[in-house]
């Protein structure tokens, strides 16, 4: 009986290690949060767009087909470096994209979209910021999956890689 | 004679900042008229998180999002809401993690429970342990 007991620490132990490693091989950033947003629907919002100048009302916009929103800037290098894949996201998957551009000088942000080309079929504009703390926004570049439904699928925080590209591909599948 | 000095000045630096309060990060033309909804504000701030430094809360971050929080706080309150609201409203966006306090919820409960389960356990085996040495 007395060895019995003894042997719990033990167990208790081992245990505690195998999580530690666990955690440590499988792949993950654990300074990523999981967005409140997920499997909720896409947060109401008026604002102007660029190019167009049109007044975007999100509860129009959303609900006809799956949509990418991407929060972007001129003056965020990552965004920079996301853009050939919100391009290709344009151009091969014929995805409507909105690009909501976050607190930014519109006069740029055309000179900057003339250079790199256009893949957003409409740029609403969050001057103050107040659109992206609805979407929990806390560092842009980030990219959602909005579904035909107005519901919200998928949130990736920081720049779309190769990895990412492919991932948001095979949901896109999956939701068409 | 002078390095004594200069501890005493030190020591009363920091003892004043820490009485008083002062935050670096929050900025004047972000205060309040009103005193006690001021209060009131720096009492929430403090209690969330900033998303962006993750081991701040906003009231000390200088931090862009931060000083955006901090002045939907304090339009909130202004508009009448009450702390729970705005807490409410943060968590319903940015997740439970934005609250520094982690709520007690059916997800957190081992979080809050387990070490006392754990210390009644490491109880149970000395109280065993020592009951067979006893025998002997």
């Amino acid at each position: 009986m007395r060895n019995k007991v003894l042997i719990i620490p033990g167990i208790v132990f081992f245990l505690i290690l195998l999580t530690f490693f666990y955690l440590l091989i499988i792949d993950r950033d654990p300074s990523e949060i999981p967005s409140n947003l997920l499997n909720k629907n896409v947060p109401e919002f008026k604002t102007t767009t660029l190019l167009k100048n049109k007044n975007f009302i999100s509860s129009v916009e959303f609900g006809n087909e799956v949509v990418l929103v991407n929060f972007f800037a001129t003056w965020c290098k990552p965004c920079r470096d996301e853009h050939v894949y919100i391009k290709r996201f344009s151009n091969e998957n014929k995805l409507r994209i909105i690009g909501i551009n976050y607190k930014d000088n519109p006069e740029k942000t055309i000179k900057w979209l003339k250079k790199l080309g256009n893949p957003y079929s409409d740029i609403p504009l969050d001057k103050n910021g107040r659109i992206a703390i609805d979407w929990g926004v806390y560092g842009i570049p980030e990219t959602f999956v909005v579904g035909a439904d107005k519901v919200i699928k998928y949130r990736h925080v920081g720049p779309i890689t190769k990895k990412i590209y492919k991932k948001i591909n095979l949901l896109i599948e999956s939701l068409e | 004679m002078k390095l004594k000095k200069n501890f005493i000045l030190i020591i009363s630096i920091l003892l004043f900042n820490f009485f008083t309060g002062i935050s670096l990060a929050v900025e004047p033309n972000e205060v309040l008229e009103d005193s006690n909804q001021e209060a009131r504000a720096r009492n929430i701030s403090k209690k969330i998180r900033c998303m962006v430094c993750q081991n701040q809360s906003i009231d000390e971050s200088s931090s862009p999002l931060a000083k955006d929080l901090r002045l939907l706080i304090r339009n909130e309150i202004k508009e009448g809401k009450k702390d729970k609201e705005i807490y409410k409203f943060l968590s319903d966006r940015y997740g439970d993690f934005i609250l520094l306090n982690p709520p007690i919820k059916l997800g957190t409960i081992v979080l809050w429970f387990l070490p006392i389960v754990f210390l009644f356990f490491g109880f149970f085996i000395i109280f065993n342990h020592n009951k067979k040495s006893n025998k002997i």
